[in-house]
């Protein structure tokens, strides 16, 4: 903003710029004068984004190093990734990554949607503000605090779901340890802590749709369902799209907090991801050179994935990610 | 509305099932946390025969509360949290407004390298355990520090204010400069007073961050006594480590507290740390609901 005034200032005594013949040095010392105060404001976020996203950049080197008590360490290439690749505990845990992720995608993915098309259809805003304030409300709860309530919940003992499950006069299913359910169990939990948060963006998409598409609709004599077929899905179609790009962008990077809460040594094996096999093999049995290669390995894949994803989105709707 | 007078039976059904649809999500998302409400403040000595059904105490009893209340790991999780919160927002949001007004200057030389700095961020995670080397190296291991000043800036809250900013009125900022406000004086008196409402929504998303934050707590913090809630009921419930909560002298004396059933003792710690989050989520949803309807006029 300062510059347009200061070119005002200059055009009011006439068509001078020309007449300064600046070096670079003075065009540096001035823009210098001008604009300090604004890198002056810069400098808190840009030591923090240095040191807590830059310098492990750099930490990242050990992937490919062999660690000494006494430096330098030594250098072993890609001996670590090649470790990763042949090993079958990795290979399982990339497999479960996998495996959830698109479980993720398929079963959590479609219900905010949903849920907003539901939410579209009622005709009391009064009922619908109740259901909007409590649905979003698990977004904002952490993930210790829900994988207690999801232990709390599917008890064999005691929990909401059992009791039903017998008063049907079924075995209760102990949930928690069966290797059969688990993923199940993270499914599900993904789908009660953001179903009704997630639905916010395609309700949003939703009331920004013209309703004179819906008057044209009314007059063709469309019905709700047609409405919903011809007008709503098309409509926020765009919104569907990004979202689900994003979703897969962010493919591997999804559920150490939640798995983390949910996990135990019985079926641990199920539900080992990328993230938690990084935490435990690094930060728990000190194999850091290992742990480093297989957290540097999804951190390339999923940068990957995330520009794929971007640039899709870019090309597919002309709004990116960032 | 019209179309209410002329609709048909088989829609008036069809309009009661997605009504009932949207009932069951409530149902479904409140009754957990009801019930453990409930089981909290229920006589502990029926907790173990308790449905998972109920959401009213069975029977009436301030045990639980006052034991948890009384615990020094609790009390010392408690302050730790709203310590690390309070401090942390405050910094979050010093830090991200400077950033993103001194960004929202469209002329300001380098700010495209700026930005694409802090969009490799968002691209890029070299994963935890180069992160730890590099808190170790800076001395942060065991510090509050390590956890208050993680995610100083967030790139996504960054660029949302910086487009915020960019909005704001250009004949504002040149009447400040007519006053002769320099860019500090123009952030405090024009653009935080505008933007303001932003400002604390954002706010608001950092102080949830915060107080939800457990795993860099859980692995930067070797000293339980700075643990922050989360922690502490994470070492409780997911772990299942009644000790660390009864003390060994009332787990063998069979007193008061050890006969507190672990259920009823999880349940009313797990309402403990959801508190505060009910507390302040009526503001979320005010700031929340304005936000997406402008943005919804807008798009």
């Amino acid at each position: 903003m300062s510059t347009i005034s200061e070119h005002k200032k200059i055009s009011q005594y006439g068509n001078v710029p020309n007449l300064v013949q600046d070096g670079l040095v003075e065009r540096w010392v001035r823009s210098a004068k001008r604009w300090w105060p604004f890198y002056l404001m810069l400098a808190p976020g840009i030591i923090y984004f240095f040191v807590y996203h830059y310098m492990p950049i750099w930490e990242a080197r050990i992937a490919f190093e062999q660690l000494r008590i006494i430096p330098p360490n030594v250098w072993v290439g890609l001996q670590h990734f090649a470790a990763l690749a042949s090993s079958p505990i990795f290979l399982q845990v990339l497999l479960n990554t996998v495996i959830i992720s698109v479980m993720k995608l398929v079963f959590v993915f479609p219900v905010p949607i949903i849920v907003a098309l539901l939410l579209n259809e009622v005709r009391t805003p009064g009922y619908r503000k109740i259901v909007q304030s409590v649905i979003y409300l698990p977004h904002y709860l952490s993930w210790v605090v829900i994988g207690g309530i999801t232990i709390a919940v599917l008890s064999p003992t005691d929990g909401a779901v059992n009791d039903i499950i017998s008063w049907m006069g079924f075995q209760p299913v102990p949930f928690m340890t069966d290797a059969g359910s688990i993923r199940w169990v993270v499914v599900f939990s993904e789908m009660w802590r953001s179903a009704g948060w997630d639905s916010l963006l395609y309700f949003a998409a939703i009331i920004g749709i013209n309703p004179e598409l819906y008057e044209a609709a009314e007059i063709d004599g469309a019905g709700r369902w047609q409405k919903i077929r011809h007008v709503t899905i098309p409509s926020i179609a765009p919104t569907i799209a990004t979202l689900f790009i994003l979703n897969v962008g962010l493919f591997f990077s999804t559920g150490l907090d939640q798995i983390l809460n949910l996990t135990n040594p019985v079926i641990r094996s199920q539900i080992d991801i990328v993230d938690t096999y990084v935490y435990r093999i690094g930060l728990q049995t000190g194999q850091f050179e290992l742990a480093t290669a297989a957290g540097l390995l999804k951190g390339f894949v999923g940068m990957v994935l995330i520009v794929a994803a971007h640039l899709a989105s870019k090309r597919l709707t002309g709004k990116g990610i960032w | 509305m019209v179309t209410n007078s002329r609709q048909t039976p088989f829609e008036r059904i069809e309009y009661v099932i997605i009504l009932s649809a949207l009932l069951l999500m409530v149902v479904v998302t409140l009754q957990p946390i009801l019930h453990l409400v409930a089981v909290s403040f229920s006589d502990p000595a029926r907790v173990p025969t308790m449905s998972g059904l109920r959401i009213v105490p069975e029977g009436f009893s301030l045990k639980v509360w006052n034991l948890l209340i009384h615990n020094a790991a609790v009390q010392r999780g408690f302050v730790n949290a709203v310590f690390i919160t309070f401090v942390g927002t405050a910094i979050n949001i010093v830090a991200t407004t400077l950033m993103a007004w001194a960004l929202a200057q469209k002329r300001l030389p380098g700010r495209k390298y700026i930005l694409v700095f802090v969009l490799v961020t968002i691209v890029f995670d070299p994963g935890i355990v180069p992160d730890f080397f590099v808190m170790r190296d800076v001395g942060l291991l065991n510090s509050y520090w390590s956890v208050i000043l993680y995610r100083g800036v967030f790139a996504w809250y960054l660029i949302i204010l910086i487009r915020l900013f960019e909005e704001v009125p250009y004949e504002l900022l040149e009447a400040a400069e007519l006053d002769g406000a320099n860019p500090f004086q123009t952030l405090w008196y024009v653009i935080v007073p505008v933007a303001k409402s932003s400002i604390a929504m954002i706010g608001l998303f950092y102080l949830v961050l915060h107080w939800n934050e457990f795993f860099r707590a859980m692995i930067y913090l070797n000293d339980p006594n700075k643990w922050p809630l989360q922690v502490v009921l994470r070492q409780f419930v997911v772990e299942g480590d009644k000790l660390s909560m009864v003390g060994v002298s009332d787990m063998s004396t069979y007193s008061d507290a050890g006969q507190i059933s672990i259920r009823a003792l999880k349940a009313g710690m797990i309402t403990l740390t959801i508190a505060p989050l009910v507390l302040i989520y009526p503001l979320i949803l005010k700031f929340f609901t304005k936000g997406t309807m402008s943005g919804a006029v807008k798009g």
